[in-house]
């Protein structure tokens, strides 16, 4: 499932195109908000970096089932002997791929505009990326096919995701902007990769347990 | 029947508000610290009680209607989350006036404050899905599953929100620290007010369900109608 | 921060309260007077086609 949709995407491109481009814009935007070159720029580097993310994020996941529409293809993937939570957590894997793209690109691009060395606790850094990004896309994947049928479906997405995902934010923007400052990381600050982990594990098991009733044809 | 319960549960309701508003204004004296505005607890503390249990108890209504496919548990589900999402903002609005005599702000993104908010977005959007939704079924099956995603998530947003920020005014009542810390006459009003509120709620959850019902009725009449014509 | 103020901050606290339930009762209200209206039409949209369907009825048999 995720093969398929990652096939396409590479193909095509069309999402991380988009997504990619829409983040950079706003780390773009984001320095005319604030001077880039501070000192307390690493204040910010976690936070900036996450909206980011979450916003491009969306533009993901919009063309995820979306992308399912035309010639009636969900339909033909419904029926299939595919269960639903495999074809959930099989967007979402693509998903997860993709957005894992984008930010790499946006970091990149990100240590060069805002001077921020984001190489000093890279393991850590992977980490906290790769768990945020899985908790993103699995309720990415699991609304963008609760929503694709509905009409406003590009308005409806966001309105119901982005208040479910601020733990998510909040955890993530917080132990990056741990990583990406000049303390040493303090025991404490482990608290929100734990809380990363529950989420990513609570939600996965939540959309596996659900994945029957919200896809059910 | 059900419209007998809620008009009855109105009248006790105003009854008791009654007596709890003449103690909360002549009984009790005014607050060493804080003056007069701290009466304002006496709404804002079971009006937040009141709607986080709310959420949880509509999500057992979800978790009820997914398992029996009766519509009038994802009736009572809707009606009991447009019913917690009011006694949330209560709790949000009147937070936010106390807070601005005794914080000098509107708004601290202190950690109850801001959970709340979140909770209250979160319920927003259930409630938005539900308007997007035409199908009964279909309505009903995609927003309890949201509301099942939704609770779950109000436990870790009051965590989460918590270890991030940490300004409000810790525990005080009597049921989380064992008594001693406030007047016992305050503490009790903030209990007895909690029924007056309590029942009205119920009083407005029954007359949503009960036009929840109406308006299927009206559904598949119409579907007759277009039948037979 | 004066007793005045203070006051008038706990009367603002009261009415936002008692506002909002206001609020919704209002609109609970609307909604139940729009769904009676909406029910009566739809039955008596109903009692009409039916009443058309039994005339047409007899005029089969003959």
């Amino acid at each position: 499932m995720a093969a398929k949709d990652l096939a396409i995407e590479v193909r095509t491109k069309e999402s991380i195109n988009a997504a990619g481009a829409f983040s950079i814009a706003i780390l773009v935007i984001f320095s005319f908000a604030f001077d880039p070159l501070s000192d307390s720029m690493h204040e910010f580097a976690g936070g900036l970096l996450w909206v980011a993310f979450a916003f491009a994020g969306a533009l993901v996941f919009n063309r995820g089932f979306a992308r399912e529409l035309p010639n009636e293809c969900l339909d033909a993937l419904l029926s299939s002997p595919l269960s639903a939570s495999s074809l959930i957590l099989g967007k979402a894997l693509a998903n997860f791929v993709m957005l894992i793209a984008v930010e790499l690109i946006s970091l990149f691009v990100f240590g060069i505009f805002y001077n921020i060395n984001w190489a000093k606790h890279t393991l850590e850094l992977a980490a906290t990326l790769a768990l945020a990004t899985w908790g993103i896309a699995v309720l990415g994947s699991v609304f963008g096919a609760m929503t694709v049928n509905l009409r406003l479906r590009e308005l409806m997405l966001p309105v119901i995701i982005y208040p479910l995902l601020i733990p998510l934010l909040i955890s993530a923007i917080e132990f990056t902007t741990i990583l990406l400052g000049v303390d040493p990381i303090a025991p404490s600050d482990w608290l929100w990769l734990k809380l990363l982990l529950l989420y990513d594990v609570v939600f996965t098991a939540v959309s596996i347990l659900l994945a029957d009733t919200i896809l059910v044809n | 029947m059900r419209e007998k319960l809620a008009y009855g549960l109105s009248i006790a309701a105003a009854a008791m508000f009654t007596y709890t508003l003449y103690r909360i204004f002549l009984m009790l004296p005014d607050e060493l610290m804080q003056g007069a505005i701290y009466r304002i607890m006496f709404f804002h503390i079971p009006a937040g009680i009141i709607g986080m249990i709310g959420f949880f108890v509509s999500m057992t209504m979800s978790i009820w209607y997914l398992s029996s496919k009766d519509l009038n548990f994802d009736s009572l589900a809707a009606s009991v989350v447009e019913v917690s999402v009011l006694f949330a903002s209560i709790n949000i609005v009147t937070g936010s006036i106390w807070a601005r005599i005794i914080w000098g702000v509107w708004w601290t993104w202190d950690y109850r404050l801001t959970s709340q908010l979140v909770c209250v977005l979160i319920f927003f959007g259930y409630l938005a899905l539900r308007r997007a939704i035409d199908e009964p079924t279909q309505r009903a099956r995609l927003s309890a599953a949201l509301n099942i995603f939704g609770c779950v998530d109000v436990v870790i947003v009051w965590k989460s929100i918590e270890w991030f920020r940490n300004n409000h005014p810790g525990p005080v009542l009597s049921i989380r620290t064992g008594g001693g810390q406030i007047d016992p006459r305050m503490d009790h009003t903030v209990y007895l007010n909690l029924i007056p509120l309590l029942l009205t709620g119920i009083a407005l959850v029954l007359i949503r369900t009960r036009q929840e019902a109406t308006a299927r009725e009206i559904d598949s009449l119409r579907r007759l109608a277009h039948a037979a014509a | 921060m004066n007793m005045a103020q203070n006051s008038t901050f706990l009367f603002y606290g009261f009415l936002a309260a008692w506002v909002l339930m206001l609020f919704y009762v209002i609109s609970l209200a609307r909604r139940g007077a729009r769904l009676k209206k909406e029910l009566e039409d739809v039955k008596q949209l109903v009692n009409s086609s039916q009443k058309d369907r039994q005339k047409e009825i007899p005029s089969r048999v003959r």
